[in-house]
């Protein structure tokens, strides 16, 4: 067993035990110390911290995410970093008490339920789990490839309330370890799965007054669904609107479910865009589609996943019709091979 | 004349002029920094000192300098100031002005008087979809935020504005001729109406406060300290009311503005500070270097003959702090003229160093803070426009003269 260091959080007066080759945030959200945080993978720096006193080892921290200058300065990932010593540390980002509910990290095995092909490229995974896995609309977790150490994101579609098993949607990469090498390829229903999670902080965590844009792109959708589900289902929002964008029609998936939802809910719109194919549906890119629809979206929050182009042209929509920038959420793929160019 | 340690041949200096200063001083400071960093200007009639290593050994100093206001602040404001009063005068009037400036006390109150007040504004302005941010915005926001912790909420915004550009006006009138004489004594005809007009505007506030004090910053100011049934006299009051109406009211609008135009040099790093406001202090902090609001106007005088930066000073010898050019010091800051968000934040010097330092900095930081905070809220999609050029102006404080921008609605 690796050797162990006493971490203590200085603003939550918290103490957590952190091995030797276990990273600062994986030893916090364990424990069930919320710290901020967003990719887990080192990439969006929203978890960097003070290290007020210790020693740490940076592992792969990206010196483009973290600067020589914020190391000099003693600033860390807390989800690279791990312990040389017992630390004393401290977030960057404020430890709000802003009402959200957290779900503590968790390892738990499962075993696959169900995988279907529904979009080109693109498969629902269902895996049913040994223990439930509580987690808010949005979150993600993590899966082990099989034989490896590679762990994959993919975020829950299914509502937080159905705990006993998890619904992923996957996109095929190619030359993917985790999806042409794995998921499309020598995965069957029965297969065990090491699962950890949950991570993430996008979302709706809890009511809000201002009316919910959604956008997604490809499997963008995943997220969002268990998010319509969650607001829904506990009345977290005025007023919802779901844009799903793709090339064609055989990119969309779950079409019908979210119409039945439109027609069942007087305040949920579901506008699916295609950029590719005249249809009887919307054409262009989504977030044009967003922009065309909406005068103003003063007032409104905004949600984005899907890939970084996308997310990049949603924000600048949601400026250019004025929506406050602290109300923009987004969710970007982070495509593995990116991380390592970094 | 300047006797120098660095047999330079500073005779050029003949033929600087206040309106070369006034158009853009950072070319004749860069050249003194490197050749004679302390220096007489002829037509000032006084020594600058230029570097950071000067400015902080003359401000620290006070076994050698005492606080001293520029002949034509001077001439503007009246004595004792806050600016100029040492000793136990200065310690008294500090104690005056400081009770609601200090940070933990600007803390309790800044959000709830700053924040509805830069709503307003933005909200005159958000659905017109271009405004010069300078009159519309950042001068309204910091005058009317000012205005009301001091008690003067019957005087509107305009009114605050037109008084301290002639103040500032007055203040920065400094030419002198050869023979020591003011080069332009009508330069002084605003300052003087101003003064004139605030006095007939506070004297029937004062008269209120002293029977009926309240919480404002100048009732305090008369009441604070004082025994059981006196005031302070208003004539104590009014040089450094002066101070405040012209340096204090004006300088947080120039930083607000000087922190949107260094953004704008920058795109990329706009569209961060727009996205995420917790870097606004960041942006801040670096505009306060890169363009110090307040760039030459508070001086010092020796008690004692004295050498700085290799020139001799006798004494009675006046130095001018030239924090704007000691922020563009190339020993501490690299590509110094360049606005840069993600540069080492090396301690600037823009709210001075000694016991004359700014008593306002955290209040000053703060209404820039919370009216950027609001102005990018409700406007994100808020530009440049390009069909106006950005013209800085201004040798003894500096800021932009306007500052269009448009947006979508």
């Amino acid at each position: 067993m690796p050797e162990q260091h006493d971490v203590r959080l200085k603003t939550l007066e918290t103490q957590v035990a952190c091995a030797a080759d276990q990273n600062l945030l994986d030893a916090f959200l364990r424990a069930n110390t919320w710290l901020p945080h967003g990719c887990s993978q080192g990439t969006c720096g929203s978890c960097k911290m003070q290290v007020l006193e210790g020693e740490i080892d940076h592992r792969a921290s990206s010196e483009f995410i973290l600067t020589p200058h914020e190391r000099s300065e003693g600033l860390a990932l807390a989800c690279q970093a791990t312990p040389r010593s017992d630390l004393l540390v401290e977030p960057v980002a404020e430890v709000a008490d802003d009402g959200v509910v957290r779900h503590p990290l968790r390892d738990v095995l499962g075993t696959v339920s169900a995988l279907e092909d529904i979009a080109r490229d693109t498969r629902r995974l269902v895996i049913d789990l040994d223990e439930p896995l509580p987690f808010t609309a949005g979150q993600y977790v993590e899966l082990l490839v099989p034989g490896t150490e590679i762990r994959r994101q993919y975020s829950m579609a299914n509502a937080p309330a159905d705990t006993a098993s998890i619904e992923l949607h996957v996109r095929r990469t190619e030359g993917g370890a985790a999806t042409a090498g794995w998921i499309f390829a020598r995965m069957h229903v029965g297969d065990r799965v090491e699962v950890r999670g949950p991570f993430g902080v996008f979302g709706i965590g809890r009511p809000q007054n201002e009316p919910a844009i959604l956008v997604a792109g490809g499997t963008g959708l995943a997220p969002m669904k268990s998010i319509v589900a969650a607001a829904l289902a506990e009345d977290l929002v005025p007023e919802l609107w779901l844009y799903h964008g793709g090339r064609t029609e055989q990119d969309l998936y779950d079409v019908e479910f979210f119409r039945d939802l439109d027609f069942r809910h007087d305040h949920f719109h579901y506008r699916p865009v295609l950029s590719e194919q005249d249809w009887d549906g919307a054409n262009g890119m989504v977030t044009d589609a967003v922009l065309e629809e909406f005068p103003t979206c003063k007032g409104f929050a905004g949600y984005l996943c899907g890939p970084p182009a996308m997310v990049e042209a949603g924000r600048k929509v949601f400026k250019r019709r004025r929506m406050a920038p602290r109300l923009i959420h987004q969710e970007e793929f982070t495509d593995a091979s990116d991380l390592a160019r970094r | 004349m300047t006797t120098t340690e660095h047999n330079q041949d500073l005779s050029w200096l003949n033929d600087v002029t206040v309106t070369d200063l006034e158009r853009d001083p950072y070319p004749v400071y860069e050249r003194l920094r490197r050749e004679s960093p302390v220096a007489f200007i002829p037509a000032l009639g006084f020594h600058v000192a230029t570097t950071k290593e000067t400015c902080r050994e003359v401000a620290a100093n006070t076994e050698v300098w005492d606080g001293v206001i520029s002949p034509a602040g001077g001439r503007t404001f009246g004595h004792p100031n806050v600016l100029n009063a040492n000793g136990p005068e200065h310690d008294e009037l500090r104690g005056m002005v400081e009770p609601s400036l200090q940070p933990a006390e600007v803390n309790r109150y800044i959000d709830d008087l700053v924040r509805p007040i830069a709503r307003r504004y933005v909200e005159a302005i958000e659905d017109r979809g271009h405004a010069d941010l300078v009159t519309h915005f950042c001068e309204p926001v910091s005058v009317r935020s000012l205005g009301d912790l001091m008690g003067l909420q019957s005087v509107d915004s305009d009114t605050l504005r037109e008084w301290f550009h002639k103040l500032s006006v007055s203040f920065t009138n400094a030419a002198v001729s050869p023979t020591g004489e003011w080069a332009n004594p009508d330069g002084f005809i605003p300052g003087d109406e101003a003064r004139a007009d605030i006095q007939r505007v506070v004297d029937p506030l004062i008269d209120r406060w002293i029977v009926e004090p309240d919480d404002s910053a100048l009732s305090h100011w008369l009441h604070d300290g004082m025994p059981e049934g006196e005031t302070r006299p208003r004539e104590m009051l009014y040089p450094t009311i002066f101070v405040f109406l012209l340096g204090a009211m004006q300088e947080p609008g120039h930083a607000m503005a000087s922190t949107i135009a260094g953004l704008w040099t920058k795109p990329d790093q706009f569209e961060q500070v727009v996205d995420e406001p917790k870097l606004i202090p960041r942006a801040i902090i670096e505009s306060l270097r890169w363009t110090s609001p307040i760039w030459s106007a508070v001086a010092r005088i020796n008690k004692v003959d004295t050498t700085v930066g290799g020139t001799f000073l006798p004494a009675g010898s006046v130095v001018m702090l030239s924090y704007g050019s000691a922020n563009h010091d190339a020993n501490d800051y690299d590509a110094p003229s360049d606005f840069d968000l993600t540069r080492a934040p090396v301690p600037h010097l823009a709210f001075g160093a000694g016991k004359h330092a700014c008593a306002g900095a955290s209040f000053a930081s703060e209404v820039c803070r919370i009216g950027l905070e609001e102005l990018f809220e409700a406007i994100p999609n808020l530009e440049r426009d390009d069909d106006h050029e950005i013209d800085f102006w201004g040798w003894g404080f500096r800021g932009p003269t306007e500052l269009h921008a448009r947006w979508e609605v």
